[in-house]
């Protein structure tokens, strides 16, 4: 059995009208996702590569149980995200960076707040809290309110609260968006500490030097369509080169092709 | 259900703990009520109490001196000397200098033992605006009248033609009876315009802050069952609501006295026993948690709190419409099905409840439907936090 299988993925968004007008578009429905199917495993990172708008973070919200997959589904350690989603939430945590957490609450409250709604412990959550905050050098803000701290402190507070319950999956929208430099590094250097944990990681970004470093497989997906899904050495060596961008750039154009005969 | 204490805990720390909410919503209401209705009470009484050691400045001319007998029985007074033009009359009106001028025709009292063909004038000046000049109209007609009573009775030679009938009217409620249907007036329109004051002002955060802030998928990744939400974030609103609501209520109450003009002797809320209060106790809390899942189901299907507090408030008019139809209603409404509509059924079994007037059918319907009602809309809420387009509609 695969740790996390996405079977034949399809989801499609009604646009608004308002949607409708911005894009300049009489579509009334759009597909985001176009029957996508790939699996990941513990002690690997798998990369969701894609331009914007190719159905990443689709993909990752129906992974993280947040939307229901049209049609196709979803196993993570063998459960249903249709069927058995709240045994599937006890095992995942989702992040991205435009998660928020409330601002009126200190990092503590959070901790303690989100490890009850996950059942955690009194004992164990402390323990958890002790060494989380001590790893991203929350510690010292644990009682500043989350509107008083720095943006980088703010995604590692993220990072830390929704990781409370040491899930096996941890999926990550675009893990370094908007952050910088340094606290990109604590998060890459988090994640892979993860990997090496055993955790299973699949993370959804643009950046292709991202996907070097970190990912050992990975999936270019591109108009909702999954184009290839393999070891990152074997993705890179469709090159000649062995060049990751120049693979990219040739799926997004033979998209563009077919979309153009099409 | 345990993650729905988590979730209310959390909703009741996020208001109890933050000053300026705690001050907005609970301290204020029952303050800014008693302030305003104290003062309101206040100003009404002394629109009809002249201080006692008040001297009425009156300017007259001819006065007979029949009428200055009943003006020393009844007015604490001083006429003012000289002679003024009707200029200079105005003038000092309007400068406070006199309160009342009154102009008796010269040959006034003769006039009135000829029984003259053409009767004798009195004209009267006053300044409406000012309450010691009205004040001192006011008194200063009475006298007249009861002189004018006086001359009619010495002209007529038969008692019976001034007297054809005499009605005695006895007004046989009593003062109990008399303060209930003060309370059954003002205290359900002012319960349920209060309740959901309260409501509003907590409600739309819980779920449409949440929404508006990025904070509900959070939420929503946890194993937390969607009806545990909705219960949590109902119930934490309601008590919230419940207790704002009960700060303007003890407001009103301290208020009330000074508001109706009751003296030390009339009844006070002490007129309703344990049974009245046990009923209004449980007709709040439906009432609240009605209003509360009414608020909450608009605030998850809006984006913003501004969206719905905007979409909340035609019902909040719908309620203070009820809750002011209410308080003009001549009587409680005995029909069980009326005890069925929202708002409506709890604000007349409340107005019965105060009455003394109700019936235990009634309230249990009006109870029961409510309950039904609440039950309806955790269900709705519990499907609207499962819905991806409610929940994540930009």
């Amino acid at each position: 059995m695969t740790d996390l299988e996405v079977r034949d993925l399809r989801k499609t968004f009604r646009l608004s009208r308002k949607q409708r007008r911005i894009e300049r578009t009489d579509e009334k429905k759009r597909i985001a996702v176009k029957g996508l199917s790939f699996t990941a495993r513990r002690g690997e990172i798998y990369g969701l590569l894609g331009p914007n708008g190719a159905g990443k973070t689709t993909t990752l919200r129906c992974i993280s149980t947040l939307i229901r997959p049209d049609e196709g589904d979803i196993f993570i350690d063998g459960k249903s995200v249709l069927k058995e989603s709240i045994e599937v939430r006890k095992n995942i945590a989702f992040l991205t960076t435009e998660l928020k957490l409330d601002d009126f609450f200190t990092p503590n409250y959070l901790f303690g707040y989100f490890s009850r709604l996950h059942g955690i412990d009194e004992k164990t959550m402390e323990k958890r809290r002790t060494e989380q905050f001590e790893r991203f050098g929350i510690d010292k803000f644990a009682e500043v309110k989350v509107a008083d701290l720095s943006s980088g402190m703010k995604q590692k507070t993220s990072l830390a609260i929704s990781l409370v319950h040491d899930p096996d999956f941890i999926i990550f929208d675009e893990p370094t968006n908007g952050l910088d430099v340094l606290t990109a590094r604590t998060v890459i250097d988090y994640l892979l500490e993860m990997r090496e944990a055993g955790k299973a990681i699949i993370i959804s970004t643009h950046i292709l030097s991202v996907v070097e470093k970190m990912c050992d497989r990975v999936g270019i997906i591109i108009d909702g369509e999954l184009k290839v899904s393999d070891e990152l050495a074997k993705v890179k060596a469709l090159d000649e080169n062995g060049d990751l961008e120049e693979v990219f750039f040739h799926l997004v154009e033979e998209s563009a092709g077919d979309f153009a005969h099409a | 259900m345990r993650n729905m204490f988590v979730i209310f805990r959390k909703e009741l720390y996020r208001v109890l703990t933050d000053k300026r909410l705690v001050l907005t919503v609970f301290i204020l209401p029952g303050l800014s009520i008693f302030v305003i209705y104290t003062i309101i009470g206040t100003l009404v009484q002394a629109q009809f109490t002249e201080p006692e050691d008040y001297e009425t400045k009156i300017y007259a001319e001819n006065v007979p001196d029949a009428i200055v007998h009943r003006l020393d029985e009844t007015m604490n007074y001083r006429f003012i000397e000289g002679e003024l033009t009707r200029d200079d009359i105005e003038e000092q009106i309007m400068d406070e200098k006199i309160d009342l001028a009154v102009i008796f025709a010269e040959d006034f009292e003769e006039r009135i033992i000829d029984k003259s063909p053409n009767p004798p004038g009195v004209t009267v000046f006053y300044n409406q605006g000012n309450q010691s000049s009205a004040s001192a109209h006011t008194r200063f007609s009475a006298v007249m009248n009861a002189y004018h009573e006086s001359i009619i009775k010495e002209r007529l030679d038969d008692p019976a033609d001034y007297h054809p009938y005499i009605l005695a009217t006895e007004n046989i409620i009593d003062e109990r009876t008399m303060a209930a249907q003060g309370f059954a007036m003002l205290l359900p329109m002012l319960i349920i315009i209060f309740l959901f004051a309260g409501a509003m002002s907590i409600g739309p955060d819980a779920i449409a802050g949440e929404k508006e802030r990025g904070t509900i998928a959070s939420l929503l990744v946890t194993p937390t069952k969607r009806r545990d939400i909705a219960l949590g974030k109902v119930t934490s609103s309601a008590l919230l609501s419940l207790l704002s609501a009960l700060s303007a209520f003890i407001g009103i109450i301290l208020s009330l006295p000074r508001l109706m003009m009751a003296d030390e002797t009339m009844p006070d809320i002490s007129i309703y026993g344990a049974q009245e209060f046990l009923a209004i106790f449980f007709l709040l809390v439906v009432t609240v948690i009605f209003i509360v899942g009414l608020i909450s189901i608009i605030s998850a299907y809006a984006k913003t709190i501004k969206e719905a507090s905007m979409l909340i408030m035609p019902f909040y008019f719908i309620a203070m419409i009820i809750g002011i139809m209410n308080s003009f209603g001549a009587e409680v409404n005995q029909n069980p099905l009326v005890h069925l509509v929202p708002i409506y059924g709890p604000i007349n079994m409340l107005s019965g409840v105060l009455l003394f007037d109700y019936s235990l059918t009634n309230f249990f319907v009006t109870i029961a439907a409510n309950i039904v009602y609440i039950a309806v809309f955790v269900f709705i809420l519990n499907k609207m936090f499962d819905n991806e387009k409610v929940m994540f509609a930009r």
